[in-house]
C-alpha cells in the first residue's frame, strides 16, 4: 500500500498470503478489496495497480472477471474507506 | 533527552515497526521516511527532527502547520473551506465532547501549577470557551450549541450522543496527559491544537485558513453558523499564540523534549479527531 519497509504484517486476502508493513495498510488493503468486488459484483479481484499515497489519496486500476475497473480511494487513519468513487 | 535518550526512542520505533504496529509505522512514514534504517540512524535523525535552535514556540507551530495544513491540507480542513450541513452535523457532534473534556484539561493545568500567568489564562480560556463573559458574548460551547440547532439538531441528541470511538480514545489520551503529567505538558497538549483555527495560519506556512472567511459574510449560511466560527477566528487569533508564550516562558531544558513529544502526539490525534468529524457526517440524515 504505502511501499513502506518498516514493518512486517502477514494477513489473508481472499485466501492469499500478503505481507504488509502495518495493520493499517493490512485493514485498508483489505477494506479496498471488498469495496471493488462489490461495486463490481466480482467475486475475486485479479490484478490491482495503486499509484499515489494516503496523503493525496490513490487511483487505482482494478482487474477482474475479464474487465478493468478505475477508481479513487481515500482512507481514514485506521484503514477504514473516507472516498471511494469510479474514475 | 540526550542522546542515550534518543537512542532508546530509536529502539522503540525500530522494534514496534517491525511488529507492524501501524500508529508507529505511520509517523516513521511521516516523519523519517518510508525505508526502514538502523536505530543509530534514526536516533540522529530524532535529535535534529526535536532541534528547536532556540525557538520552541516555533517549533510546535511548524509541527501544526505541517501536519493539518499542508503536504496536503487535511480533508477536514479542505471541507471547512465551505462546509455543507453534514459537515457541520459532524462537527456539533463530535466538538461537544471535545468541549466537554477541555475544560477538565484547563482545569488540570490550573490545579498543577502555581504560575499566577498560567492560571489567569486558563481562568480566561475557560471563561471563553465554556461559561461565556456574559448572555451578550456566550461561550463557544453555547454557540457550537446554538450552531447545531440552526441545522435541526437539538440540544438534548447532542448531549445524549456518545462520542464516536476514534473521538473517544483522543479524549482518552488527552484526559490522561491532564491527569498523570506535568501541566505544561498538558498546556502542550491542549493549547497547540487552537493553533488549528487561528486565522494567521497562513503566515505561518499555510496555504489555507480553516474556513473560507468570506463565509462570515454569506448570508447563505445560518447565523448561528456564522456566529460560531466568527468567534473562534476571533478568539484564536491572540488567545492561542499567548499559550505558546506561556509553554516557552515556563519550560526548562529538562522538561523540553517531553513537551515536544506530546507536541507530536497531540497533532497525531487532531489529525485523528478531524478524521472523526469527517465520518460522523457520513451519518447525517440517517
Amino acid at each position: 500500500m504505502c511501499d513502506a519497509t518498516w514493518g512486517e504484517h502477514w494477513d489473508e486476502v481472499d485466501g492469499q498470503r500478503m505481507l504488509f508493513c502495518c495493520d493499517i495498510c493490512a485493514a485498508a488493503f483489505k477494506n479496498m478489496i471488498s469495496a471493488v468486488k462489490k461495486a463490481n459484483s466480482w467475486s475475486r479481484v485479479d490484478s490491482l495497480h495503486i499509484a499515489g499515497n494516503n496523503g493525496t489519496g490513490r487511483k487505482c486500476t482494478a482487474s477482474g472477471e475479464g474487465s478493468d475497473f478505475k477508481f479513487y480511494v481515500k482512507f481514514y487513519n485506521d484503514g477504514s474507506i473516507l472516498d471511494f468513487h469510479k474514475l | 533527552m540526550d542522546s542515550e535518550g534518543f537512542h532508546a526512542l530509536s529502539e522503540h520505533f525500530v522494534v514496534a515497526g517491525i511488529s507492524g504496529e501501524g500508529e508507529h509505522v505511520m509517523w516513521l512514514n511521516r516523519y523519517v521516511g518510508r525505508d526502514r534504517i538502523p536505530a543509530n540512524m534514526l536516533s540522529e535523525r530524532l535529535s535534529v527532527m526535536y532541534d528547536t535552535s532556540g525557538d520552541l514556540k516555533g517549533w510546535i507551530v511548524r509541527r501544526l502547520v505541517e501536519r493539518i495544513y499542508t503536504t496536503p491540507p487535511h480533508p477536514f480542513i479542505k471541507r471547512m473551506q465551505h462546509p455543507d450541513r453534514s459537515t457541520i452535523y459532524g462537527y456539533v457532534l463530535e466538538h461537544h465532547h471535545f468541549l466537554m473534556q477541555w475544560v477538565k484539561s484547563c482545569a488540570a493545568i490550573m490545579s498543577k501549577t502555581d504560575e499566577e500567568d498560567v492560571q489567569l489564562y486558563e481562568i480566561d480560556n475557560i471563561i471563553s470557551e465554556f461559561r461565556g463573559l456574559s448572555p451578550s458574548r456566550p461561550s463557544h460551547h453555547e454557540l457550537l450549541l446554538r450552531m447545531g440547532e440552526s441545522i435541526g439538531i437539538t440540544r438534548s441528541v447532542v448531549y445524549s450522543t456518545e462520542p464516536l470511538q476514534t473521538t473517544a480514545r483522543c479524549l482518552n489520551w488527552w484526559q490522561r496527559i491532564a491527569s498523570e503529567c506535568h501541566w505544561l505538558e498538558t498546556m502542550a497538549a491542549m493549547h497547540t491544537l487552537e493553533l488549528t483555527a487561528n486565522p494567521n495560519i497562513r503566515k505561518m506556512g499555510s496555504d489555507l485558513t480553516y474556513f473560507d472567511p468570506a463565509i462570515l459574510e454569506n448570508d447563505s449560511y445560518p447565523e448561528a453558523v456564522r456566529n460560531f466560527l466568527r468567534e473562534g477566528y476571533v478568539a484564536d487569533a491572540s488567545h492561542s499564540m499567548d499559550a505558546l508564550d506561556l509553554i516557552e516562558k515556563h519550560c526548562t531544558p529538562e522538561l523540553e523534549k517531553d513537551v515536544q513529544s506530546v507536541v507530536y502526539r497531540t497533532v497525531s490525534l487532531l489529525d485523528d479527531y478531524l478524521m472523526s468529524r469527517l465520518k460522523r457526517s457520513e451519518s447525517y440524515g440517517n
